[in-house]
C-alpha cells in the first residue's frame, strides 16, 4: 500500500529521532532550560535579538546557569544566513572532589561556585526545503573566555580552607548542528528535531533535541522541547536530560 | 516558577562533618619549666637491684674537690689522692684514679671546660655553674663509669658548647655535656644546656633522670638528649627543643622508659639531605626517636615535631603504654618525608593511661605491627588526624 507524503515525512522524522537519541543511563542528570527573548527584523535580510536563559541541573533542584545574549543575523542568500552573537554566562560550576592515591581518603574539595564567562560566536546556516520539511545545517565557531577567579578550596592534608585561583582561559569550540523542521499544514504545532556536535580537539558533547514550535499571531513564538546532552569521554559532567521552554517576542 | 524556585538547592557533597574532623586543631604542646609535685624519690637500697648504682646516695662522697670558675680562670680547692687536676685558664682536666669523688662546680666562664679521665664513678655537683666552651664540649667525661650530675637545691646551671669543635685524636666529644659512661641526673636544681655545634646531652651508655631535676636542652645543631643504651626517666622536668635538620629531640639507642616526671620534646628542624658517593639520603626529625622498646608507665611525655617530615615519636620497635600521659603532635609539611604523630615499626600496645596522637598531614598513627588496645578504656576516638585513647 502506497504511503502518503505526510506519512513518509512522519516516518522520516521518527527514524531520524530514533537514530540520534541513544539509550540513556540511570546515572544521568535532569534539568530545565527556560528562555525568553525578543527578535526584531530590520528588513528582509537583517534581524537582531536579545535573550535571557536559565538552566537547572541535579534533577531540577540546582541552578546551573543564567545567561544574557544578543545576536544578529544576515541573509547572504535565500538559503544561507550568517550570524554573530555575544553571551554573558553566569555559571554555577560543579564541585570538584579529589582523592589520595589510596582512592579512599579525600585530597581536595572545591565546592561549587558561581563564575562569569564571556562568549562570542559567528555562524553560517545553510537550509534546504523538501516540500514542508526544512533541513538546515549550522556551523558555529564560538570562543569562550573565563576570567580568573579566587575561590575556596579545602585541602584535607592541611585541614584548612585555602584560596585557590581558577586561572583565566579561553576555549574554542566548533558546533555543528543538523536540524529538521516540519511545517504541518493546518496544524498549530510544528515539530522539529536536531543533533549538534560540540568539538574541540575531541568530541566534547552531543545534543539531541526533539520538540514542537508554536507561533501566535506571528509575534509570539513558543518552543517546547526535550534535550538529551551526551558528554564526551573525557568530560566530568554527567549526561543530562533537559526539558526546554522558549519564548520569543517578535516585533 | 516552582521549578526555578526549587533550583536553589546545592548539589555539593555534604562534607561538613568530615571537614570538621579534618579541621581539628592539635593540643598545644609547648615547653613547660614549671616545677612538678612529685612523690618522694626513694633510692633503691637493694644492692642486687640493677638500679642500685644509679643512686648517688648509695655511694660515699667523702672525697671532695671544689672547682670554681671566674671568667678565664678556674680555681681548684681540695685534693684527693689519686686525682690530678690541671687547669689551663678556665679549661680544667681531671684524671681520677681514685674511688668516688665529688666535684663541686660553681662560677661562670665564657671560655672554659671540664674534662674527666679515669674509669671511676664520680659526681659533678653543680652549684651555680655556667660553663661555655667555644671550641668543644663544656663537660666531657672520657671515663666509662657512672657520672652523677647532681644539681644543688635551687641552683641554676648552664652549659654551652661552641659552633666548631676542636677534636682530640681517639676521643669522642659528641655534645655540650658528653659522657662515655652513663649519666644520672638528680638534685633539685636547674640545668640549661645550649648546643650549637653538636648535641646537647649525650651518653654512649645510658641516661637516667630522677625526680626533682629541671633540665632544659636547646640544640640548634644535633640531637638534644641522646643515649646509646637507653633513657630512663623516673621523674623531674625535662624540656628539649631542637632546630637542626634531621635532629632528634630525644634519641635512645636502647629502651625509652618513662616512669614519672614530665618530658617535653619539640623538634622544629626539617628533613636533612645528605649526599655521599652520588647517593642522596634523607633523614627526618623526630621529637623522640627510639631504636628499641618505648614504655610509658607514668608521668607525662609530650612530643611535637613541626618540620618537614618530622615525627612526634619514631619508634623502631614496640611501643607500650600502661599509664601516664602520652601526647604526640606532627604539624610539618610533607615534601621529602611524611610527618606522623606516631610511627611504630613494631607493635603498639596500650592498657592504661592517656594516649593522644595528631598528624596534620597523614594518619595520626602508623603501626607496622599489631595494635592492641586492652579493654576498659573510657575513650577510643579515631578521626582522620587524631587518635585519642583514655583509660
Amino acid at each position: 500500500m502506497a504511503r502518503s507524503k505526510r506519512e513518509q515525512l512522519i516516518i522520516l522524522l521518527l527514524v531520524f529521532c530514533a537514530a540520534i537519541i541513544p539509550t540513556s543511563s540511570l546515572a544521568d542528570d535532569g534539568g530545565l532550560v527556560v528562555s525568553a527573548g525578543t527578535s526584531h527584523k530590520f528588513d528582509k535580510r537583517l534581524s537582531a535579538g536579545f535573550e535571557v536563559e536559565f538552566r537547572s541541573r541535579n534533577s531540577f533542584r540546582t541552578a546551573d546557569r543564567v545567561s544574557l545574549g544578543v545576536d544578529a543575523s544576515y541573509k547572504l542568500l535565500p538559503w544561507l544566513k550568517a550570524g554573530v552573537g555575544y553571551m554573558l554566562l553566569i555559571d554555577n560550576n560543579r564541585e570538584s572532589l579529589s582523592y589520595q592515591d589510596d582512592g579512599i581518603s579525600y585530597n581536595n574539595w572545591r565546592p561549587s561556585y558561581w563564575g562569569l564567562r564571556h562568549r562570542l560566536n559567528v555562524s553560517l546556516t545553510g537550509s534546504y526545503k523538501i516540500q514542508r520539511v526544512e533541513l538546515s545545517l549550522r556551523e558555529r565557531w564560538q570562543y569562550t573566555y573565563r576570567p580568573s577567579k579566587m575561590i575556596d578550596n579545602f585541602d584535607f592534608d592541611e585541614g584548612e580552607w585555602e584560596d585557590h585561583e581558577v586561572r583565566g582561559k579561553g576555549k574554542n569550540v566548533l558546533r555543528s548542528r543538523l536540524q529538521l523542521e516540519w511545517d504541518i499544514p493546518k496544524c498549530k504545532f510544528d515539530p522539529f528535531a536536531s543533533v549538534e556536535f560540540h568539538t574541540t580537539r575531541e568530541l566534547e558533547k552531543t545534543r539531541f533535541i526533539l520538540g514542537v514550535a508554536h507561533s501566535l499571531k506571528k509575534k509570539h513564538d513558543f518552543k517546547l522541547y526535550y534535550r538529551y546532552q551526551l558528554s564526551g569521554k573525557s568530560s566530568d559532567e554527567p549526561n543530562i536530560h533537559l526539558m526546554g521552554l522558549a519564548y520569543t517576542y517578535k516585533f | 516558577m516552582g521549578l526555578t524556585m526549587a533550583s536553589c538547592q546545592k548539589d555539593d557533597t555534604d562534607l561538613a562533618d568530615v571537614i570538621a574532623d579534618y579541621q581539628v586543631q592539635p593540643v598545644g604542646i609547648e615547653l613547660d619549666f614549671s616545677a612538678l609535685t612529685e612523690a618522694p624519690d626513694v633510692p633503691v637500697t637493694d644492692e642486687a637491684d640493677s638500679a642500685f648504682n644509679d643512686y648517688v646516695e648509695n655511694s660515699s662522697w667523702s672525697k671532695v674537690i671544689e672547682i670554681s670558675f671566674a671568667d678565664n680562670t678556674a680555681t681548684v680547692n681540695g685534693s684527693v689522692s689519686g686525682v690530678s687536676v690541671q687547669t689551663d685558664g678556665a679549661h680544667v682536666t681531671v684524671v681520677n684514679m681514685s674511688g668516688p669523688v665529688k666535684f663541686i662546680v660553681s662560677g661562670k666562664t665564657a671560655n672554659g671546660s671540664l674534662k674527666f679521665y679515669g674509669d671511676k664513678r664520680f659526681q659533678i655537683y653543680l652549684n651555680g655553674a655556667e660553663i661555655a666552651n667555644p671550641k668543644g664540649a663544656a663537660i666531657n667525661n672520657q671515663g666509662s663509669k657512672s657520672l652523677y650530675v647532681v644539681m644543688a637545691d635551687g641552683s641554676v646551671n648552664r652549659l654551652q658548647d661552641g659552633t666548631d669543635y676542636v677534636m682530640v685524636d681517639e676521643e669522642d666529644q659528641k655534645a655540650a655535656l658528653f659522657s662515655e659512661g652513663q649519666i644520672i641526673f638528680s638534685g633539685k636544681g636547674g640545668l640549661t644546656v645550649i648546643a650549637q655545634g653538636r648535641g646537647g646531652i649525650r651518653s654512649d651508655d645510658y641516661i637516667r633522670i630522677r625526680p626533682g631535676v629541671n633540665i632544659y636542652v636547646n640544640s640548634t645543631a644535633q640531637d638534644g638528649l641522646r643515649a646509646n643504651d637507653g633513657i630512663i626517666m623516673d621523674g623531674g622536668v625535662v624540656n628539649v627543643n631542637t632546630t637542626g635538620a634531621g635532629a632528634k629531640g630525644v634519641r635512645s639507642g636502647g629502651v625509652m622508659l618513662v616512669n614519672g616526671g614530665r618530658l617535653i620534646a619539640i623538634s622544629d628542624g626539617d628533613t636533612r639531605i645528605e649526599t655521599a658517593d652520588g647517593v642522596t639520603d634523607t633523614t627526618a626529625c623526630a621529637a623522640l626517636y627510639c631504636d628499641t622498646l618505648v614504655t610509658v608507665n607514668a608521668g607525662m611525655l609530650k612530643l611535637k615535631a613541626t618540620g618537614d617530615g618530622g615525627k612526634g615519636l619514631n619508634a623502631k620497635q614496640d611501643v607500650k603504654v600502661t599509664g601516664g600521659s602520652f601526647q604526640a603532635v606532627a604539624t610539618g609539611t610533607r615534601e621529602l618525608k611524611k610527618p606522623k604523630g606516631v610511627k611504630v615499626d613494631g607493635n603498639f600496645n596500650i592498657s592504661g593511661g592517656y594516649f593522644y596522637s595528631y598528624s596534620r598531614r597523614s594518619d595520626p598513627i602508623d603501626v607496622s605491627g599489631n595494635t592492641s588496645v586492652a579493654p576498659g578504656y573510657k575513650t577510643y576516638e579515631l578521626k582522620p588526624k587524631v587518635l585519642t585513647i583514655a583509660y
